[in-house]
């Protein structure tokens, strides 16, 4: 009976070690793996308003992702989400028809990023975005 | 019946476990005064696989490329969670490897295991060995640190001493007239791809013929010690009253690979730079040369006995000739006995030949 006792203590610590050696080897490695958090620039992202021609569309790198600013006459400097609200696709600007077009399923959007037709559920998420002596600043 | 028992004898009936697992482990005897410097070779194996596997982590990040490397070897050290962790044990680990390599080679010599009818395993061996050390040679370089610079420059120089094909060697070897881009493109693929695979290949010849042959009985605790092949057949060394591979041997493996890893974590976690000194830490340049630049301590007898000789090729010779001998040492070395005790030639060469190359690697790393 003693001897049962002791070989089911033994049993048990010799489980605990090989658990605390298996954590041991397998956290450092999850965390080697783990995709390394970008060195962010306080997450904001300037422009020149001189530098982006009228009815034209910049993209760029905000947050991770893509996006894209357009300066037009009528609504002015409007910052979106370049990332299709369907199945992630990044949509291209069609100057002539002023429009955001989805390459993938053909989803189409306003230059305010409202859904004109196609799949995609949602609008392009804005981006909020601010002027101050000729720099624009999205962020 | 048991989940357990319908698994197992669900494989049993398609791949006959049971008996595959009495031959291979159970019903594998090893001779009874068998000892722990045996388990050396598991260590190795272990230590190999340890290796593989950071060294595929490492890759993740390190990019080879003359402009990149070192950064990357950096972030690494500095950025990536455990990236340290995993350098150090790929580091650590190569230096390990030699050291235990060098301790497997003694006891075989010593207990006598490489002679006949055993010469092929002692050949695939020093053709691992020296694999060993063809893959730390150009691992040495991939960091693209003053060091690694410098000491592949040494080491590539070196093969320069060679008669009439000496130079075009050399460059060949680096891929242009000095260490540099080219260099580091060839020596990535060999040291990631081309040795390492070759040594997986010889690892598993070196175990075929370990398999195929039998353990070699060890000379200690024993009245007769002499191998009583005759040379004329085939015959498979058996040792009938031995202990079990399994779970006997196995355990004994176990052992030994805890006390490896009490050694390799004494290093990495109290003296991880052991084995870098600080030119390791300098980007390359290749328009400086670092004072004293010396190459890893395994390979500093060779580059003492390179600078003792007058001319190079003469050091070169005297390093071909003694490898050579090593390697033919089993057709050389034809006597049956096998206690070290017994053969007092052996001994006296042995330990000179020991004595020599620590002697001459202190005298390497002080000059
Ligand atoms: S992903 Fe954009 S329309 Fe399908």
């Amino acid at each position: 009976m003693e001897n049962r006792d002791r070989r089911k203590f033994l049993g048990v610590c010799l489980g605990g070690i090989a658990s605390a050696s298996i954590a041991a080897v397998a956290y450092p490695l999850f965390r080697y793996l783990s995709p390394i958090p970008e060195q962010e620039n306080s997450g904001k992202v300037t422009f020149q308003e001189s530098d982006i021609p009228e009815g034209e569309a910049k993209f760029f790198q905000y947050a991770g992702s893509a996006a894209v600013l357009i300066k037009n006459k009528e609504q002015g400097v409007i910052a979106l989400s370049a990332v299709c609200t369907h199945l992630g696709c990044i949509v291209q600007w069609q100057k002539e028809r002023g429009e955001f077009l989805c390459p993938c399923h053909a989803g189409r959007y306003t230059a305010q990023g409202l859904v004109i037709s196609g799949p995609p559920p949602k609008p392009l998420q804005p981006l909020h975005v601010s002027i101050a002596n000729g720099t624009i600043t999205i962020g | 019946m048991s989940l357990y028992k319908n698994i197992d004898n669900w494989l049993d009936v398609r791949l006959g476990t049971h008996s595959l697992i009495e031959k291979e482990l159970t019903g594998y005897l090893l001779p009874r005064n068998i000892n722990a410097w045996y388990s050396l070779g598991s260590v190795l194996l272990f230590i190999f696989s340890l290796q593989i596997v950071t060294g595929i982590l490492l890759l993740i990040y390190y990019v080879p490329d003359a402009d990149k490397a070192f950064a990357s070897v950096t972030m690494i050290m500095n950025r990536v969670p455990f990236g340290w962790l995993v350098r150090m044990c790929h580091v650590v680990g190569s230096n390990m490897m030699v050291l235990i390599l060098l301790f497997h080679m003694l006891s075989v010599l010593f207990m006598g295991s490489y002679k006949s009818p055993r010469e092929l395993n002692w050949l695939s061996g020093f053709i691992l060995f020296n694999l060993v050390m063809a893959i730390s040679l150009t691992g040495y370089l991939l960091p693209w640190s003053q060091l690694s610079y410098w000491a592949t420059t040494v080491a590539t120089n070196s093969v320069g001493a060679i008669p009439f094909i000496g130079s075009y060697l050399v460059e060949f070897l680096r891929g242009g007239k000095l260490v540099g881009p080219p260099t580091l493109g060839r020596f990535f693929a060999l040291h990631v791809a081309v040795i390492p695979i070759t040594i997986a290949a010889f690892v598993g010849i070196h175990l075929v013929l370990l398999q195929r042959i039998g353990v070699s009985t060890p000379p200690f605790g024993l009245k007769e010690t002499k191998s009583n092949w005759r040379g004329d057949t085939f015959r498979y060394e058996e040792h009938p009253g031995g202990i079990p591979f399994f779970p006997n041997y196995l355990l004994q493996d176990m052992t030994s690979i805890m006390l490896y890893l009490a050694l390799f974590f004494a290093v990495l976690f109290f003296d991880p730079y052991l084995f870098l000194p600080k030119d390791a830490f300098i980007p390359a340049d290749p328009f400086l040369t670092p004072a004293h630049i010396k190459p890893e301590w395994y390979f500093l007898p060779n580059y003492q006995t390179l600078k003792l000789f007058p001319s190079e090729f003469l050091g070169l010779a005297v390093q071909g000739a003694a490898m050579t001998f090593l390697a033919l040492l089993p057709f050389i070395d034809r006597g049956t006995e096998k206690h070290p005790l017994k053969r007092p030639l052996f001994m006296a060469c042995s330990i000179g030949g020991i004595l020599l190359w620590i002697g001459l690697a202190i005298w390497g790393h002080f000059s």
